[in-house]
């Protein structure tokens, strides 16, 4: 009976250690995550600007690749810098970095062409793509 | 052919005085804060775009939900699926206006208090909203920030019963954005 209980107190314990993990779990580290998707920004706006209902099915909350040519960096509200890659015309791929994340650098200059992992949360003016990391 | 420069002229003045009048960012942040027995909640979106006419005073915004981020990750992922059904609808709407622009001197540096009413859309209902925003102009340049309550019930939103007690029915949202001129 002992036995029984004592197994019982131990399962009961690991049952809630691992509710205790999975509610207080972070966010995922980016840097580990494989891209869903590997392609340029112009190919990313193009997607969302022609059918961004068929766009927000196939890549919201993907892990998405981008390269493109840096048209603007901005600091925002909440000190998070906001990369913006350049799509061809008025509006671009909105990049914001991962302030979870150590950056090698934030020092990006306008006109280089970089490349990021970032995840994507959809289009307004620019494709909103969040949690960005350097791609190497 | 002098008329025609005129009218050329005269074109292109107004365009840049209609551009003028229009600012926007697209880095404004949104945040929302509920304090309940069962969880504080915070979530933060660095990634609003605001447009905002200053001589008519009309105000938009849009954010994405699913670019709110939280500390934890099951609460973002119970936040997008169960609560906010962000793939289905994906963006939250602010149309509004500033209904005492006489009072707000975008031409002058200087602290005023904006009075906004509108219409707000989040999960595909739309509720009227009406608030007051704090407009700070500095050399040209403007800020906007504004502080709201909104009910969850209001926008449809669905509590399970489980949890409806433990999480708050109200969420505080704050706004703060830094706008640019708006130059096509």
């Amino acid at each position: 009976m002992k036995k029984i209980l004592l197994s019982l107190l131990i399962l009961g314990l690991i049952g809630a250690a691992a509710a205790l993990y999975f509610f207080n779990k972070p966010l995922e580290a980016m840097a580990q995550q494989k891209a869903d998707f590997k392609m340029s920004a112009e190919e990313l706006f193009r997607a969302f600007d022609l059918d961004e209902q068929a766009a927000n099915t196939k890549y919201l909350d993907k892990v998405i690749e981008v390269k493109g040519r840096v048209l603007a960096i901005q600091p925002d509200e909440g000190g998070k810098t906001g990369i913006l890659l350049d799509a061809g015309g008025m509006f671009g791929v909105n990049c914001k970095l991962d302030d979870l994340a150590g950056h090698q650098r934030q020092n990006f200059t306008e006109g280089e062409t970089v490349s990021f992992k970032c995840i994507c949360t959809g289009k307004l003016m620019d494709v909103v793509l969040v949690r960005c990391v350097e791609a190497p | 052919m002098k008329k025609l420069i005129c009218v050329l002229l005269f074109a292109a003045v107004a365009a840049n005085g209609l551009s003028a009048q229009k600012f926007f960012t697209r880095d404004g942040r949104v945040s929302f804060y509920s304090d309940a027995p069962l969880e504080k909640i915070e979530a933060h979106n660095n990634s609003a775009i605001s447009v905002m006419d200053t001589q008519s005073g009309q105000l938009e915004f849009a954010v994405l939900i699913k670019g709110f981020q939280f500390e934890k990750a099951l609460m973002q992922e119970h936040f997008n699926e169960n609560y906010m059904e962000s793939s289905k609808f994906p963006k939250a709407l602010f149309k509004g206006r500033i209904t005492n622009l006489e009072e707000v001197d975008f031409g002058h540096d200087g602290t005023y208090n904006a009075r906004v009413r509108g219409d707000m859309t989040i999960h595909g209902v739309t509720q009227p909203l009406e608030t007051t925003a704090t407009i700070t102009v500095q050399n040209g340049l403007f800020t906007g920030d504004a502080k709201f309550q909104l009910e969850v019930a209001d926008f449809s939103i669905k509590i399970p019963g489980v949890v409806r007690d433990k999480i708050a029915k109200t969420v505080l949202v704050t706004v703060q954005c830094a706008y640019q001129p708006f130059n096509r």
